[in-house]
């Protein structure tokens, strides 16, 4: 894990564990985290489809959850559009985003939200949702910032797809092996293992996050096993199969 | 003719505005341009990502262990220092540098690279990332070659990050975050045709962006709809696995 994956993680373990977290490593206690370490008012995380379902997740606050209801209820803002054009939506300040979004930035702007960051959780074709932050005072999120936002929604992304396969993760041990070498080799072994088992790309990479960890093994070198053909996943035998 | 390939190249690097236009294919097209014009023989991208990590975004020859060298940058090698530094970092010989950079000089004593120049890509004063050229034989670049390679990498970045007129911090974050979730993108659909058609991870990138040049497609669309199971690029799987090395 890299230092600052490492950094981050260790303050959601925090939030998880400081008598007001249920001691489990979740979204809510990776909001919670984010809003007591990102110097922003409140975070959220959305799980949305390309359908067109929201699902609210978790939220550090009732702001924060409100204003994911809001930009539902009127079909804008920079959640919808972070999750739309997988990009980042960084917002510094919601004055200036009247004219692209007239409803939310208004609404936003009398609960007191003078700024709005999105970013998609995504890997790829993979797109699980958007994590949000929001802020008081306007201005841009500080460089330092940035950079824990974006792990903190790779780590969002990674929590929503462990959450799918039903991993449970131990608040010791952090199942997330993304030290940067290798992390092609994730990316196509993913893709492997879609074919392999006929699935979509984001229950390839839960299965094979999954078989790293119940096998004690880090990530990338089960990815590499993928690609080197040393490793095949296999579809399970249908449990009720029918004529 | 090296001077008209030289002009048609900056014409081409300069050329951002059009439709269709691909960030990562646009890299790729520096990094072969780089090989085909300086004495280099193998150039890697590497951009900077906010997480504070330089991934490899483009490389002129898909050699998975050659990606492993460029990987291995997030951690120590020249063009890490490049990138913290802004300046240009050449190394005539690596296998000189093993006190410094251990993993990187015996890796790359391994691959028979011998030569390493790695030039900042820089928007006044942000670093966007490095690129870097490998040559087998000692030596660094000739001036020339250097000041050459400079002008190509600052237009190419002008031209990267002026794509939509980039003038604020946040759009420079929207475009750099999506041309490395368009980098992920390819990985995964270049995983999907190596277990489909039995070739490697190389040969898949090669049909995958035959199939996009041939068919002036962006390779991001295309590794999407490789992944969504809406192209079929089997031609261009066959050309490749047939060796069939010639561009469309």
């Amino acid at each position: 894990m890299g230092e600052r994956t490492a950094r981050v993680f260790s303050w959601i373990a925090a939030a998880a564990t400081d008598g007001e977290g249920d001691g489990r490593i979740s979204v809510a206690a990776l909001c919670r985290a984010a809003h007591l370490r990102l110097g922003v008012d409140g975070a959220s995380v959305t799980a949305m489809s390309g359908n067109g379902t929201h699902t609210p997740v978790a939220a550090s606050g009732e702001l924060a959850a409100e204003l994911e209801e809001l930009q539902v209820t009127l079909g804008e803002g920079p959640c919808l559009a972070a999750f739309r054009f997988a990009a980042p939506m960084l917002v510094p300040d919601l004055a200036e985003a009247t004219a692209r979004w007239p409803g939310f930035a208004g609404a936003a702007r009398q609960r007191g939200v003078g700024a709005v960051f999105a970013f998609p959780l995504h890997a790829g074709t993979i797109q699980l949702g958007v994590f949000e932050l929001h802020r008081a005072a306007a201005g841009p999120l500080p460089t330092e910032a940035l950079g824990d936002a974006l792990i903190f929604a790779d780590l969002a992304l990674q929590l929503l797809l462990d959450d799918a396969s039903g991993t449970v993760r131990p608040l010791d041990r952090h199942p997330i092996d993304d030290t940067s070498r290798g992390r092609n080799a994730v990316h196509q072994a993913t893709g492997m293992i879609a074919v392999q088992l006929g699935v979509d790309m984001a229950e390839a990479l839960s299965r094979l996050r999954a078989h790293a960890f119940t096998g004690d093994t880090p990530l990338s070198e089960v990815a590499a096993d993928v690609v080197a053909r040393r490793l095949r996943f296999r579809p399970e035998v249908e449990p009720d199969e029918t004529l | 003719m090296r001077e008209q390939r030289v002009a048609d190249t900056f014409v081409e690097l300069a050329d951002t505005l059009v439709a269709g236009f691909d960030a990562v294919e646009f890299l790729h097209t520096l990094t072969e341009r780089c090989v085909e014009l300086l004495d280099a023989d193998t150039a890697g991208l590497l951009l900077a990502d906010e997480r504070g990590s330089l991934r490899l975004v483009a490389a002129s020859t898909g050699q998975t262990q050659l990606l492993e060298l460029f990987q291995l940058q997030e951690e120590e090698g020249p063009c890490l220092d490049c990138y913290h530094s802004g300046q240009v970092v050449t190394l005539p010989d690596v296998s000189q540098v093993a006190g410094r950079w251990p993993r990187f000089s015996a890796m790359a004593t391994e691959l028979g690279f011998a030569g390493v120049h790695a030039i900042p890509m820089q928007l006044r004063t942000q670093i966007i990332g490095t690129l870097n050229l490998f040559r087998m034989h000692p030596n660094g670049l000739d001036e020339t070659d250097a000041k050459l390679g400079k002008a190509l990498v600052d237009v190419a970045t002008i031209g990267l990050l002026s794509e939509r007129a980039v003038r604020h911090q946040e759009m420079v974050t929207e475009q750099l975050q999506t041309a490395l979730n368009s980098r992920v993108t390819i990985e995964q659909a270049k995983g999907i045709l190596a277990e489909r058609h039995s070739v490697d991870p190389d040969q898949a990138f090669t049909a995958m962006r035959r199939h996009a040049r041939s068919h002036n497609r962006r390779l991001g669309e295309v590794a999407g709809e490789i992944i969504a199971g809406t192209v079929n690029v089997t031609d261009a799987v066959a050309d490749v696995r047939a060796g069939n090395s010639a561009r469309p």
